[in-house]
């Protein structure tokens, strides 16, 4: 089976992708030594984004071995491929573009339908009464952390999961996440949205919670 | 999308809430449509949404800072990968 998008056209990179990921100090040059076989250069691009890499799979695959395994995979495949890098986007961006698109191979050959997962929300959830949009004590702007807001993340139901670390983390665009996950861009959008509307609620909720179990503590 | 429509007649939330999608798509600071801005100024509800959504879509940047890291063994894997990659170069063929 070939591999799909990972005959990568460079081209397609949207501008601001290059700017978020800036080139790194000594990597213009390992990404050469690599080129030529070099055993060390290789080592070294691995050291510089081996987090970046890993997190993204983790984040898409919320499974550590499963993460782990992409991540070695997403490597084995950048230095078999790494010919072909022509530095016309960031490296990182070509790099995290290939790690996507095999993870998102992994889980088509494990059965999962990455858009209509939106239909696993856990229906318990659904049944819990609905928050009250309207009140303003709880505004989230300038009170979620970065830990809080990592957690409400994973626990987000994977088809929103995906687009959401796509789109607002990764920062890839709606088209090209389209073509990703082989939907509509509508589609990219709509889940995008969903994905901040349920992330609103888990952090008001645990927002709230802080707050009860403060409340409690102090009685 | 019809967004530029002259009418004066007000949104509904639902009806401001459903162009939510493509606004943010657009870029949320781009909401130019008339209706659109006054609903937004008129109903607390609604700007509360925005702001909050632009707020998660904002801090959403921050977790590009890599927070894992892979275990040693991934590494060990990769090299003998790349190992058994270059044992099996192929000889010049011979046909
Ligand atoms: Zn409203």
């Amino acid at each position: 089976m070939e591999v799909q998008g990972l005959q990568m056209t460079e081209a397609k990179t949207a501008p601001g992708l290059f700017k978020r990921n800036p080139p790194i100090a000594g990597e213009a040059e390992a990404i050469e030594r690599a080129k030529a076989g070099d055993a060390e250069a290789f080592s070294k691009l691995y050291a510089l984004h081996k987090r970046r890499v890993y997190t993204l799979c983790l984040r898409m695959l919320g499974n550590v071995s499963e993460a782990e395994d992409m991540t070695q995979e997403a490597f084995l495949h950048l230095f078999r491929k790494i010919g072909s890098f022509r530095g016309e986007s960031a490296f990182s961006t070509w790099l995290h573009r290939l790690t996507v698109n095999l993870v998102l191979m992994h889980l088509r050959k494990k059965g999962l339908q990455l858009v209509s997962l939106e239909e696993t929300i856990n229906p318990s959830e659904e049944d819990s009464p609905k928050r009250d949009f309207g009140s303003r004590d709880t505004q989230l702007a300038g009170s979620v952390d970065r830990v809080a807001l990592e957690r409400a993340v994973a626990s987000l139901p994977p088809g929103y999961r995906m687009v959401f670390v796509l789109h607002d983390v990764e920062g890839f665009e709606h088209n090209e996440i389209a073509g990703m996950l082989e939907c509509s861009t509508g589609n990219s959008k709509s889940q995008l949205h969903k994905a901040r509307l349920k992330l609103r609620e888990l952090l008001r909720r645990s927002e709230s919670t802080a707050q009860a179990e403060v409340k409690e503590a102090a009685l | 999308m019809t967004l530029k429509n002259s009418s004066p007649i007000p949104l509904s939330c639902a009806e401001f809430q459903e162009q939510l999608p493509d606004l943010f798509a657009a870029g949320s600071g781009a909401i130019h449509d008339p209706q659109l801005t006054e609903h937004l100024k008129t109903c607390e509800n609604c700007s509360a949404l925005v702001r909050d959504l632009q707020y998660i879509a904002d801090q959403a940047k921050q977790l590009l800072q890599p927070t894992h890291e892979p275990s040693d063994s991934v590494w060990k894997k990769i090299q003998e990968g790349l190992a058994a990659d270059s044992s099996l170069v192929p000889e010049p063929s011979k046909n």
